[in-house]
């Protein structure tokens, strides 16, 4: 594959400005920059509704199956498949959404590093090494995560906290196979010498998007631990 | 940037005559200018629609049965005598402009231009201003309507509405009785417990002015005093599956008599030791227990 | 710098044979093919490996719909660009060429092609497709309607009945005008040569298209009995059926969403020089406003129906009241989408409404910067009235006076609006052509319509009539009446830019009042059934509401026949009709300053905008004039070059 320039296919069709390539690389960030942002005001109504959820139904507390605190062996409730739950539902380790949004924060961290790099034209090394690393990161988050789903103390049939962490978890997990889809796509493309030359423009759209999953998996980390 | 000059400066809905330069001087009679042709449709279609504002709903509403039903449709009366002037008024203008402005020559070419009238600021202000009137009384309105229907007087007779698919049933605490249709005693304030064994269904009766949802494990409230005695049905107002067509219970306001008769005879056991708390508890009045 | 004798159309150029790579070989059959293939694989996978499991069916067939719509776009080419974005191999300029369509003639149309102006008209034939769906099944429900008991359909029929019409209307109505109309006129409007990503229009068409068989297969799948609100927790305990609905909606929304940015971002980036924010036309305003009301809409929508979807396939409870869950909370989510979503359906067809008002009256818009003032206070307070629609549920009562006071608010911006079109007709030379016979339906509609609303928002009127035939009497005098008509406008009005023809106006007319006086009767009938306490979405009724259901059924008879005469019109102007000028209306929007058919990039000369398009009667300013400026910048190729 020859090195282009990201919007240079001059050469090509006799001269012929390409089709849709008329803006200069700053033009087409403007758009993709603006693409995002709106994006992302999705993702924040999504985000915040989910948060709604948490609360919503923790307050209502509907028959008292948050967590079904008046569960007893002498007075069991049911559980969603008709089984007797004889005690309240246990709360899930914080620890392992702690170390799920560490690790997240890190690709972010590592995003931003590979786009400082990019603007300063420090060398393929540096930015290819960035990502590469995000990339590890991402993909860790994807398993610590997964490894969740396995060592949970209950399922989603218990009640509603633990519908709602579940719900947490998957919306985590989503959002890192997205971020990972992108991690590798800059990994491949640094490599081959996209973001040498000061193009630092996609760079930047991947970090703002990773610093908000990152804000955003802290944020939902944060809420499931303490407010159980 | 382009200009919002206003060319004319007319008030009200009335307008002064930009496209008439001959006659600037003196201005035309008000009946024979466009506002006033206008005022003349728009006086007629009020008229009408305030005629339609009472002949409607007396014509179609089922009988109202309670303060809260007759409320109800005072509220659509009000409402669209409100709301008739608004819609003279666009109806109005858009029949007068077919009628004064069309452009009657050759229909497949364009027009000559119109006058470019951008904007017109006081005319806007006036509209604006009027429109958050109707709106504020409306509001007002409403709320005022909102806390008549919402007091809770202690004495209420209390029913609890079951929902279920596909069948209501109504059990009246404190006396055993459980029917499957709903009995209510002339001018005693009601409060209606509502919940459901199973999924959302929806407590309506248009003639007692109630509607509220029966949702599962939860238990949802409302009000009426019934003042009129008649019949009505309580349907379904909420699609519960299948047969949500068919979930409707037959019910009546009767006289405080025949409320109590209605009571024993569906086997009301009643607590209370004497027969003046018996009638009391059945008919809301008198006794001393 | 050389200049050639004239310049050659970018839609002539000769690709190579190579040129398109994978877009070659993938078109809409090869789409059909790879999802039902995928979706057989997944159904086979998911059917050995959860046989027998709690929920199985309901993964079975979310699994399943899945894979068919991930094989479809796979097939028609939707993931084409991010994978090769990820492999970086960037498409090329002939790449791009091919993608746009060229060569390929009327076999663009079946494929996935970046040119706005092809998936405007792809739009345009899938919203009268979803019409007609929605349309048959509106015809049984009243034919079902026609006595008190009848055997038409079973109650299982009838309630899929109601929930497929409702949904197909709600989908089809939210598309209307924002696919065929902004996707193929807006971008001209605005002196662009496309959207700001072709690829992503392309990709939003087809994802749409690969919901519709997600949404058929709710009638071979057991029905879903909880009308298109889907209420829970009815809808948990629904077949197989609402599994796939709710996937219907996800793709949907998804596609929503991918559009929303599109449009904003082109509006809001590639307009030509001069044209600056208030010099847009209205259209493109109320397009940009309804998208970004879309934008916080439609994750309401995914996050409700992801919940249905765990609690249905996973055993999640947040739906459930028996494990903690609650009805309340599916109608919180659902409504925060659903009232919003009325003005994303109700908004763009105004705007182009506004603008055959404009162009019929040969007079400028009256308070331009009113409307949009208006719209955004719209787009603001719509998303503060949602509880509106659960006055009667019970679930904060408290909360129903301040919702009360948001609902009613609205009202005052949307009178705004009915204010500047009556100043646009004020004095205006109205030209009675057919396009502006639907503005004045939509007039007398949606007053009416507008009016029921607010009964509707006053509190104990709404008691009344929650769930009552005067709420659907209401909503379809606002969303056919108002939205519909007024797209039915901007459908007559773009129609010669759009096809090249002429559409038979004497035909058309007949359409329209057959239309016009049935609509009335058909839901005059049904605010007659209202007042009289008839319930909604029953498919039996009190023999007392005979006559006003009798009425309404005629009238719905007559409606469909109206439209039919229209489509028929439709259908024979774009074959037969007689060929149209570039701009038969005389209008100063700048889609009609390019030639008929338009050519691939629109302008031929990039546009440089003096003024707004509203200078009727103002003769020293004259409409944009497309200035003597190549349409390529030669100082951004390096080395120089062009034309």
């Amino acid at each position: 594959m020859t090195l282009t320039a990201e919007h240079g296919h001059e050469e090509a069709a006799g001269g012929e400005p390409p089709h849709g390539h008329h803006q200069s690389p700053a033009q087409r960030h403007r758009k993709e920059h603006l693409a995002l942002w709106l994006f992302i005001g999705g993702d924040i109504v999504f985000f915040a509704l989910t948060i709604f959820t948490w609360f919503y139904t923790r307050a209502l507390n509907t028959n008292g199956m948050w967590r079904g605190a008046s569960c007893t062996t002498a007075n069991p409730c049911t559980d969603g498949l008709g089984n007797p739950l004889t005690h309240e539902v246990p709360t899930a380790n914080p620890w392992y959404g702690v170390v799920v949004a560490v690790l997240i924060v890190v690709a972010a961290v590592l995003a931003w590093s590979a786009e400082r790099s990019s603007v300063q034209r420090a060398g393929r090394s540096s930015i290819t090494g960035a990502s590469g690393m995000a990339l590890v990161a991402v993909l860790a988050a994807v398993v610590v995560q997964c490894i969740e789903f396995g060592a949970l103390p209950f399922t989603t049939v218990v009640g509603t906290y633990a519908s709602t962490y579940e719900f947490f978890m998957g919306s985590t997990l989503a959002h890192a196979l997205v971020l990972s889809f992108l991690a590798l796509g800059f990994l491949v493309r640094s490599r081959a010498g996209r973001y040498d030359d000061g193009q630092w423009y996609q760079l930047r759209l991947y970090r703002i998007f990773a610093v908000w999953i990152a804000v955003s998996v802290c944020v939902l980390t944060f809420v499931s631990s303490v407010f159980t | 940037m382009s200009s919002e000059a206003t060319v004319e400066t007319a008030q009200g809905d009335g307008a002064g005559g930009t496209g008439e330069a001959g006659a600037a001087d003196i201005p035309k009679p008000f009946f024979s200018r466009p506002g006033g042709k206008i005022f003349i449709i728009w006086l007629i279609l009020t008229a009408i629609g305030i005629v339609l504002a009472f002949v409607l709903p007396k014509h179609t509403f089922p009988t109202m049965l309670t303060k809260e039903g007759s409320t109800g449709v005072t509220t659509v009366i009000f409402f669209t005598i409100m709301a008739a002037p608004v819609a003279a008024l666009v109806y109005g203008i858009a029949a007068y402009s077919l009628l004064a402005w069309r452009h009657r020559g050759h229909p497949d070419e364009p027009p000559e231009d119109g006058p470019p009238l951008r904007g017109n600021a006081p005319v806007t202000i006036v509209w604006l201003v009027v429109t958050s009137l109707l709106c504020i009384v409306l509001l007002v309105w409403g709320l005022a309507a909102m806390a008549a229907d919402n007091q809770s007087p202690p004495g209420a007779l209390r029913v609890d509405v079951t929902g279920q698919q596909w069948l209501w049933t109504f059990s009246y605490p404190g006396t055993g009785v459980s029917s499957r249709s709903l009995v209510l005693p002339l001018n005693r304030p009601v409060r209606f417990d509502v919940t459901s064994e199973d999924v959302t269904h929806g407590f309506w009766s248009m003639s007692l002015g109630v509607q509220v949802d029966a949702n599962p494990d939860v238990v949802t409230t409302i009000y009426a005093t019934p003042n009129k005695l008649g019949t009505f049905t309580v349907q379904c107002s909420q699609l519960c599956g299948l047969y949500h067509a068919f979930m409707y219970a037959p019910g009546s306001v009767v006289t405080p008599h025949q409320f109590a008769l209605w009571l024993f005879g569906h086997g009301a056991t009643l607590r209370a030791a004497s027969l003046d708390a018996k009638v009391k508890m059945a008919t809301g009045q008198g006794g001393s227990g | 710098m050389t200049t050639e004798a004239a310049p050659r159309l970018l839609e002539d150029t000769p690709l190579p044979p190579k040129a398109g790579g994978l877009y070659r070989r993938q078109n809409m059959w090869v789409g059909l093919v790879a999802g039902i293939v995928l979706a057989f694989i997944g159904w086979l996978i998911s059917h050995a490996l959860l046989q027998g499991s709690n929920w199985g069916t309901d993964m079975v067939v979310t699994v399943t719909m899945t894979c068919w719509v991930i094989g479809f776009n796979a097939g028609v080419g939707t993931f084409n660009g991010p994978f090769r974005w990820l492999t970086n191999d960037d498409q090329t300029a002939e790449d791009e060429l091919y993608a746009a369509g060229v060569g390929q003639g009327a076999k663009r149309y079946f494929k996935f092609c970046t040119d706005h102006k092809v998936v405007g008209t792809q739009y345009l034939v899938l919203v009268m497709v979803l019409f007609a769906v929605g349309g048959t099944l509106a015809m049984m429900i009243r034919t079902q309607l026609i006595t008190p008991h009848s055997s038409f359909m079973t109650p299982q029929l009838y309630n899929t009945v109601v929930t497929v019409h409702g949904i197909c209307m709600i989908v089809a109505t939210i598309i209307m005008v924002t696919g065929p109309f902004t996707n193929f006129i807006m971008p001209i409007m605005i002196g662009a040569k496309d959207m700001a990503f072709p690829r992503l229009n392309a990709a939003s068409f087809w994802v749409v298209f690969s919901a519709v068989p997600c949404l058929l297969a709710v009638f071979f799948l057991g029905g879903v009995n909880a009308g298109w609100t889907t209420y829970a927790p009815l809808s948990v305990q629904d077949p197989p059926a609402m599994d796939t609905f709710a996937l219907t909606i996800l793709v949907f929304a998804a596609s929503v969403t991918l559009a929303g940015v599109n449009i904003i971002v082109t509006i809001v980036t590639m307009r030509a020089e001069g044209m600056t924010m208030f010099r847009l036309p209205i259209f493109t305003w109320g397009s940009m406003l309804g998208s970004a009301l879309g934008l916080y809409a439609m994750p309401a929508f995914i996050m409700a129906m992801v919940l249905m979807i765990t609690d249905r396939a996973t055993g999640t409870s947040f739906y459930v009241a028996a494990q903690g869950g609650t009805g309340w909370l599916w109608e919180n989510i659902f409504w925060i989408m659903g009232h919003p979503e009325v003005y994303v359906i109700l908004i763009p067809p105004v705007a182009a409404m506004l603008e055959v008002v404009v162009t019929f009256s040969r007079k400028p818009l009256f308070g331009y910067v009113i409307v949009i003032a208006a719209l955004v206070a719209i787009d603001a307070l719509s998303i503060l009235v949602w509880a509106h629609h659960m006055f009667t549920t019970g679930w904060a009562p408290d909360l129903s006076g301040p919702f009360m006071l948001t609902t009613e608010l609205i009202s005052i911006p949307t009178g705004l609006i009915f204010l500047c079109v009556i100043g646009t007709l004020w004095k205006g030379r109205i030209w009675a052509r057919l396009p502006m016979f639907f503005v004045y339906l939509f007039l007398w509609n949606f007053i009416i319509g507008g009016v029921t609303g607010i009964y509707l928002s006053d509190v104990p009127a709404d008691g009344l009539f929650h769930n009552d035939m005067f709420v659907t009497a209401h909503f379809h005098y606002t969303l056919m009446g108002g939205a519909m008509i007024a797209a039915t406008a901007a459908l007559c009005y773009w129609f010669p830019k759009m096809t090249g023809k002429m559409l038979n106006e004497r035909i058309g007319k007949i359409a329209f009042w057959i239309i016009a006086i049935s609509f009335q009767v058909t839901y005059l009938g049904m605010f007659w059934e209202g007042f009289e306490g008839m319930p909604r979405r029953v498919a039996y009724y009190d023999p007392t509401f005979l006559h006003a259901n009798q009425m309404a059924t005629v009238g719905a008879y007559a409606l469909i026949i109206g439209w039919l005469v229209l489509l028929y019109d439709v259908i024979h102007s774009w074959r037969n009709g007689t060929p149209a000028p570039a701009n038969p209306w005389g209008a100063k929007t700048l889609e009609w300053k390019v030639p008929t058919p338009v050519p691939l990039e629109n302008f031929l000369v990039e546009p440089v905008v003096t003024s707004d398009p509203y200078t009727y009667g103002e003769p020293e300013k004259e409409a944009p004039e497309p200035a003597a400026k190549p349409a390529h910048e030669p100082e951004l190729i390096p080395g120089g070059g062009g034309t």
